[in-house]
């Protein structure tokens, strides 16, 4: 039987078996302790791992910077609970604002930031999930932040509050034009696509990488549709190949050709690695190209060898097709300047 | 404040730039989800500016679009060579990347290779499109441009065309050879079939630089009423396997 500490009055800390009571800023919180359940993750893993690291190196700030922490720390409160704002400790902040951080792929910041703006919520237009695609529309472009996105495995469509389930699928990605497509990091992540039926729960906020403040978020559910109950209220697939088009035996090692520029011109970022002793290189598709992408396109090129011409100019001819004998496939044939393998070939392409 | 010319072209100038290059003045074409833009920009990469940026900023009138994708321009640098009685031309050039960062600037890569030449000149002759415009590609038709010459001496690539549309028209050109006696002349051809009412001073890009092998030759060529002209070529223009090309969204001052 446990005599000490009593929870039931105010003015005690300390912990019994798995109750732990704090008093903090004039009031008592007591907490259970809580059990991770289900077999651990890798990424579990190295999320305590980075939390573990974040909290140890607090201990290697100068007492200056620890300072600087504790005050800005005074001005910030931590999330609300019962109508009483909690108060943060310096060490608190510190280790909130770099897990978010590290978790963007950027360092431990040391030096407390300035202040701590407010950031906006996330705008979008409108969520799809098929099996195929997994993809937020519209969003509201914020410069210098990020999107975080975490989501669920499919859930059974009658459950209504499934958010505690959400895992972290993106840390930290810049929308790409109003679009966050999720697909590759959702199957990715999940480990299985969803079907037609199911309810994914999903939850986003902004992240400033730069001080690791994060936004308030935002949570929403879907039910997966086919792709071609989608396509019929309103989901428009963006006309672009990636590498995740790309068949694994082409001759590029980067791929992004953009069609959804509603110009006359296709936009290019791609290397070309070139291939036996002909001057030009491949991008075999998985699948075939619309219609409405076939053609010619000519775009400007830039070596990225090491060698005589390292950085020449060239330009090169571009023929998008759907070949019978080879399959869907574009071809990068060099034109003017001095060929280099490899070469980035990038920007705007006209299209005829 | 508006934007500079929208859905029109005209002319405008920058408000300023982190390079110390003064002013520069654009000849620009502005649809609501793209800009075409012509400028022809010279610096000293000594000066302080330009050494203290990471990239070059060039700060305009609001433009039509807030953002685009990356696009290509020139960066070409002079560097010659006197020997006795013979100057032995090794000016170079490459493609830089350059994009729109918001309405009020352009963004150009800093290239620092050749930090070392007296004098920088970028031309932007570019097209920067926004991405995600709710629609696909729109297709132009090629049009074979037809040089030709009282006597002929200069000989073109089947890939020498231009794509043409009301307010702009793009323009590749590829060199394939030049007769032997005329190879230190002036050069001037019509172009046959390309609109009259483009005139721009192009890089014409390639040729072996002994002295930076790391790029082709540059020499200058400019375009101006249907007519090509290109009064002197880099030394080593005409090397096998360097192509000199052009290519260049050009604005059309109107007929």
């Amino acid at each position: 039987m446990i005599v000490l500490p009593s929870i039931a009055f105010g003015g005690f800390s300390g912990s019994a078996k798995d109750v732990t009571a704090r008093h903090v800023g004039g009031r008592s919180i007591l907490s259970v302790r809580s059990w991770p359940t289900g077999q651990k993750t890798n990424a579990q893993v190295a999320r305590r791992a980075s939390l573990a690291r974040i909290t140890k190196s607090y201990q290697t700030l100068t007492a200056d910077q620890m300072i600087a922490w504790e005050r800005l720390a005074e001005h910030t409160s931590g999330q609300s609970v019962f109508g009483q704002k909690a108060e943060l400790t310096g060490i608190n902040l510190f280790v909130r604002l770099n897990v978010s951080r590290v978790m963007a792929g950027e360092s431990i910041l040391k030096d407390a930031p300035a202040m701590i703006a407010a950031l906006p919520l996330v705008s979008y237009s409108a969520l799809w999930i098929t099996p195929k695609t997994v993809i937020i529309k519209g969003i509201a472009h914020e410069v210098g932040l990020k999107l975080v996105v975490k989501m669920t495995g499919g859930q059974s469509a009658g459950v209504s509050s499934g958010w505690s389930k959400a895992v972290i699928v993106s840390p930290g990605m810049e929308d790409d034009w109003g679009d966050a497509d999720m697909t590759y990091l959702y199957f990715k992540t999940i480990g299985v696509k969803p079907s037609v039926g199911e309810k994914i729960f999903l939850e986003m906020y902004w992240l400033d990488p730069a001080s690791g403040v994060v936004g308030p978020s935002i949570q929403t559910s879907k039910v997966v549709e086919s792709e071609e109950d989608a396509e019929a209220e309103g989901y428009v697939k963006r006309e672009k190949i990636t590498m995740a088009d790309v068949k694994e035996d082409s001759h590029v090692s980067e791929c992004d050709v953009d069609f959804s520029t509603n110009a006359p011109v296709v936009s290019f970022d791609t290397v070309c690695l070139g291939h036996s002793n002909v001057a030009s290189s491949y991008a075999y598709l998985e699948d075939d190209l619309p219609a409405d992408c076939l053609g010619t396109s000519m775009a400007l090129g830039r070596g990225m060898g090491d060698g005589n011409a390292a950085l020449a100019a060239q330009s090169y001819i571009i023929w998008l097709r759907n070949s019978s004998w080879d399959g869907a496939n574009i071809c990068f044939a060099h034109r003017g300047g001095y060929y280099v393998k490899p070469t980035e070939v990038f920007g705007p392409g006209i299209l005829y | 404040m508006a934007p500079a010319s929208s859905t029109n072209t005209a002319m405008f100038n920058s408000t300023g730039n982190n390079f110390g290059a003064g002013t520069i003045q654009f000849k620009d074409y502005q649809a609501e989800n793209y800009v075409v833009l012509n400028a022809k920009i010279t610096y000293d990469p000594s000066n302080a500016d330009y050494q203290a940026a990471d990239v070059l900023e060039i700060y305009v009138p609001d433009l039509s679009i807030n953002r685009s994708a990356v696009a290509g321009v020139f960066l070409t640098f002079q560097d010659r060579y006197v020997y006795s009685s013979y100057t032995w031309n090794n000016d170079g050039g490459t493609a830089v990347k350059s994009w729109i960062k918001d309405k009020n600037t352009i963004c150009i890569e800093k290239l620092t290779n050749f930090d070392d030449k007296a004098e920088h000149t970028i031309f932007i002759l570019a097209l920067y499109p926004s991405l995600n415009q709710g629609g696909g590609t729109i297709k132009g038709t090629r049009t074979a441009i037809q040089m030709t010459q009282e006597t002929r001496y200069l000989y073109w690539s089947s890939d020498t065309f231009c794509v043409i549309f009301e307010h702009w028209v793009f323009l590749h050109m590829q060199f394939s050879s030049c007769s032997y006696s005329y190879r230190n002349q002036p050069w001037e051809a019509n172009m046959g079939n390309f609109p009259t009412d483009v005139c721009a001073d192009v890089p014409f890009l390639g040729g072996s630089n002994q002295y930076n092998p790391s790029v082709n030759g540059y020499s200058l060529a400019h375009v101006e009423n249907g007519v090509f002209t290109c009064q002197e070529r880099m030394s080593g223009f005409d090397s096998t396997g360097y192509d000199p090309f052009i290519f260049a969204f050009l604005v059309r001052d109107g007929e």
